[in-house]
């Protein structure tokens, strides 16, 4: 007899409905969490710096509402302020994770677990005290961290995108390493609030896995921020100077008073002791999975960001670990193969699905279609003319494939594109599907009409 | 003047292959020695060169259609010059043989055109040789319509629900299928409970697949695009030539040869100890060469397991032709060591690595593969414990080869840990009797077994 059916390892947005999912199932479960209940995105990810961008979105709206017919003299922002709010609204929501987990019946442990066997863990809890553990299945949503690679000095001014998080003001300068997504994210969020901010970037562009067409618009926005954007070559020789840190992008220097690392993630793996359970890891310390999040070990699963060939992302994670709760309850669930990506720079961006450059790259023949905020009465009343739609759709079928949205609200309206991929929906549903007008989300039925080139609100080709 | 582009006979068996792809188009302009064509045979892909220099004017052969060899194909010559609409009889197509002899190339198989692709070349061919069209299986890919009794409107329905009509039964006059009978279909079949997703039928539409053999893997048992995706492979594709000429042969083999089979399996333990010492002093043999040379030694002092026979006559083949069989991608071919009772070990050893490696290339000729007079098949890297070959028509026998396992053994009345390795003889029975199978196949294994042999042969 084991002590669980079901232990989940770190309580992060895969762990805890995975916990509860288990716990629904009648199954008994506890859940390890060696920090902070909400794991990564919730203490110090997609939460706290949404709450940072909706400070730094209120401050920019204020001081810049001219436009509009609104004149604010003497807006100010108190940077302390904005991070108790954060702080505050942090707190809440981990609350609120312990609470939904108790209310279904999970064990909660702190500590950090470590592997003793395929159905065997220790962990070791604050007081110390080491507890032993078994369970029939064992979820492992342990997560990642930021990656932050030898060469960089270690001095408190060189951080990456948590400690930058716990910062009580804002550098005046700052200078960010990868411009990734979360390098973007946080240049975003820092130039709305008045940072001279630099980003290097090693490939030819930013945040590569997003259409040509779409990086366009993000990095002209960005600029016209004040964000310096420089790509196609490394960042080298890094130093910590008495008040900066600096580094060279080709023959020109670079600095800041702050450098954020954000080059990527590196998988929580190493400190479970894997091997013990005689869990396969890969080369990059990811552990490859089948459909349902089993690993090599049949009593072992494993969910989220230390996934070989997950996508970081959240929300994928919650329902990886929802379906390998009912695949440890017995059930035969399958993980979702589309999953949209939301990205908080400024103009959000929303994407799902294939994209062009990937369909390319693939051989797969796809038509695209597309609408221009421009032409949208709700963007021009809003003030939010930049960015556009995109349908990439099977030119037979007319399938849609993938969808990106740049621009206001992008992250919200790709739902209705993740929605149209998940169950294969052509062009002609999108297209004959009433959208309220004025509504941002008309782009997405005017982009439909695009693809048969009869778009009423735009002008003939 | 323009000059004619033939399809070239590459081997002295060859009598027909297929163009797979065209490297140039009409209007293409060619130098020599630019690759015109990549061609299929029965053996092998292989690039043909053009000869000439000017402009490609004209492509008479298109890809995936078989054609004798020194059929014209095309034109190359000088832009705007005239060039025949249709093909000119370089040399009469030879008629397909109504009997062919068991050696002489089969009739032509029947190329089954993919669904998008209009139909090629009118296929006369394909009337003399019914047999090599696969059986069509209804679930996936719908019979032809052409004899189907229909009114438009029922036909139009049944497009519409994307459903095969002919599998309805008609009540209107000799037999005519009705737009009545197909809404019974419809509702008989429980068509209105089917749920399908926008796409996949859309996709079912355009590829023709009746959706009510579709099985629904989506959400509720809904059909999604996968799912037609799945049906649509279950439809017949066309055999690559090598492998119809491969099931052409192994039929031919086990309908006409007799097989029986002996197995033994050989103490390799100390072989495998002077293989190591040998690689130790910089000379490199793999396990296949010591068979190999094992096979020709013991088919030397039995030559009727070097013989063939047609159940009337009995040939002994006096050279051993030591066919190797070397598995390729999606296919297996045998390329052929000639009178391998001539070489030395080290002789045979390059031959055979060398063959080996110009198979998996693809870079056998034709006449690399032909007139083996007794084959072996290795599965020694493949981890299997046994299995049995199948003859080669036009030879005797073939030996399987299995891999070398750790086996307790009885030594000297002592139990000691052993490599053994099986073997199994597979032979025509019409001219090897068992005894003389079985001695045999002892003589390759005590051959193998014994290392003073070896020693004197490196």
């Amino acid at each position: 007899m084991y002590d669980f059916d079901v232990i989940v390892i770190g309580a992060g947005p895969g762990g805890y409905p995975a916990a509860i999912r288990a716990a629904q199932l009648g199954k008994k479960t506890a859940i390890i969490e060696k920090e902070a209940f909400g794991g990564t995105c919730l203490n110090w990810g997609c939460i706290p710096t949404k709450t940072l961008i909706a400070s730094a979105e209120r401050y920019h709206h204020a001081a810049h509402s001219e436009d509009f017919g609104v004149t604010a003299k003497g807006v100010t922002f108190d940077y302390a302020k904005m991070a108790a709010r954060k702080a505050e609204i942090v707190a809440k929501l981990s609350g609120g994770v312990q609470m939904l987990l108790k209310s279904n019946g999970v064990e909660l442990i702190s500590g950090a677990a470590r592997f003793e066997g395929p159905n065997r863990l220790s962990v070791v809890q604050p007081d110390g005290a080491t507890r032993w553990l078994s369970a029939a299945s064992i979820i492992i949503a342990a997560g990642s961290d930021s990656a932050m690679p030898g060469f960089l000095p270690k001095d408190k001014r060189v951080m990456d995108s948590r400690a930058f998080l716990d910062l009580k003001e804002l550098p005046k300068n700052l200078l960010i390493l990868g411009g990734g997504v979360i390098g973007c994210e946080f240049a975003c969020m820092a130039a709305a609030l008045g940072t001279k901010v630099t980003v290097v970037e090693m490939l030819e562009d930013i945040v590569v896995v997003l259409d040509r067409d779409v990086r366009r618009v993000l990095r002209k926005r960005m600029e016209s921020l004040g964000i310096t954007i420089l790509t196609g070559a490394p960042l080298t020789h890094i130093e910590v100077k008495k008040d900066a840190v600096t580094g060279t992008y080709k023959d020109q220097t670079v600095a800041g008073d702050i450098l954020l690392v954000a080059v990527g993630r590196k998988p929580n793996t190493v400190a479970l002791d894997l091997a013990r359970a005689g869990v396969k890891v890969d080369e990059r310390g990811t552990i490859p999975v089948d459909a349902q999040g089993r690993t090599n070990v049949a009593s072992v699963f494993a969910i989220g960001d230390l996934v070989t060939g997950s996508i970081q992302l959240a929300h994928a994670a919650t329902q990886q670990g929802v379906v390998a709760a009912e695949a440890a309850a017995g059930h035969k669930a399958k993980v979702e193969k589309v999953c949209p990506s939301c990205i908080f720079t400024s103009p959000e961006i929303g994407l799902v699905g294939l994209t062009e450059a990937k369909a390319q790259q693939l051989g797969i023949v796809v038509k695209t279609a597309v609408f221009p905020f421009s032409a949208l009465g709700k963007a021009m009343a809003a003030g939010e003319t930049d960015g556009f739609v995109k349908w990439i759709a099977d030119p037979v079928t007319g399938q849609v494939l993938g969808a990106q949205a740049i621009g206001c609200h992008a992250t919200d309206l790709i739902a209705e594109a993740a929605i149209a991929i998940r169950n294969e929906l052509t062009i002609d549903e999108v297209g004959n599907t009433i959208h309220c007008h004025p509504t941002m989300s008309e782009a997405w039925m005017e982009a439909a009409h695009a693809f048969h080139n009869a778009c009423i609100h735009l002008p003939k080709r | 003047m323009a000059q004619a582009v033939i399809f070239p006979k590459l081997g002295q068996t060859m009598e027909e292959g297929a163009i797979v792809k065209w490297l140039k188009k009409e209007g293409d302009p060619v130098a020599k020695g630019d690759i015109l064509f990549e061609i299929e045979t029965d053996k092998a892909n292989l690039e043909v060169e053009s000869f000439f220099e000017g402009v490609l004017l004209k492509i008479y052969v298109r890809e995936g259609v078989t054609v004798p060899v020194n059929t014209v194909v095309g034109y190359v010559g000088t832009a705007g010059e005239k060039v025949p609409d249709q093909a000119p009889k370089a040399e009469a197509p030879k008629a397909v043989p109504a009997a062919a002899p068991a050696q002489a190339a089969a009739p032509a198989p029947v190329k089954v055109e993919p669904a998008a692709r209009p139909a090629a070349a009118p296929a006369p061919i394909a009337a003399a040789t019914p047999a090599t069209r696969p059986a069509p299986q209804p679930a996936a890919a719908p019979a032809p319509a052409a004899r189907l009794i229909i009114s438009p409107r029922a036909k139009a329905l049944a497009k519409d629900a994307c459903i095969d009509p002919s599998r309805i039964a008609g009540t209107g006059p000799n037999g005519r299928i009705v737009e009545k009978d197909v809404q019974a279909y419809l509702s008989a079949s429980g068509y209105d409970a089917l749920r399908i997703t926008p796409a996949a039928k859309r996709l079912a539409a355009e590829k023709e697949v009746d959706i009510l053999t579709v099985r629904g893997s989506g959400d509720g048992g809904r059909v999604m695009v996968e799912d037609v995706e799945r049906a649509l492979k279950r439809r017949p594709v066309a055999l690559s030539r090598m492998r119809q000429v491969i099931a052409r042969r192994l039929v031919e083999s086990k309908q006409t040869i007799p097989h029986f089979y002996v197995t033994v399996k050989a103490d390799i333990t100390d072989l495998m100890a002077f293989r190591a010492d040998l690689k130790a002093k910089g000379l490199n043999y793999s396990v296949n060469d010591f068979v190999l040379e094992a096979v020709v030694l013991s088919l030397e002092e039995y030559p009727i397991v070097n013989s063939v026979t047609d159940g009337l006559t009995v040939a002994w083949r006096g050279d051993v032709d030591l066919g190797m069989a070397v598995s390729v991608d999606n296919g297996l071919v045998v390329p052929v060591i000639r009178a391998a009772q001539t070489l030395t070990l080290k002789e045979l050893s390059a031959q055979a690595k060398a063959l080996a490696e110009k198979a998996r290339a693809g870079k056998l000729t034709p006449d690399e593969m032909v007139g083996s007079s007794f084959s072996v098949s290795n599965m020694g890297m493949m981890n299997v414990d046994q299995f049995t070959a199948i003859i080669n028509p036009g030879e005797a026998g073939i030996l399987a080869v299995s891999s070398g396992r750790q086996v307790p053994a009885v030594v000297n009345g002592e139990i000691k840990v052993r490599t053994v390795m099986a073997m199994t003889l597979s032979v025509d029975h019409r001219i090897v009797d068992g005894s003389v199978g079985a001695l045999f196949s002892n003589a390759i294994r005590s051959k193998l077994e014994n290392v003073e042999l070896w020693k004197s042969l490196v």
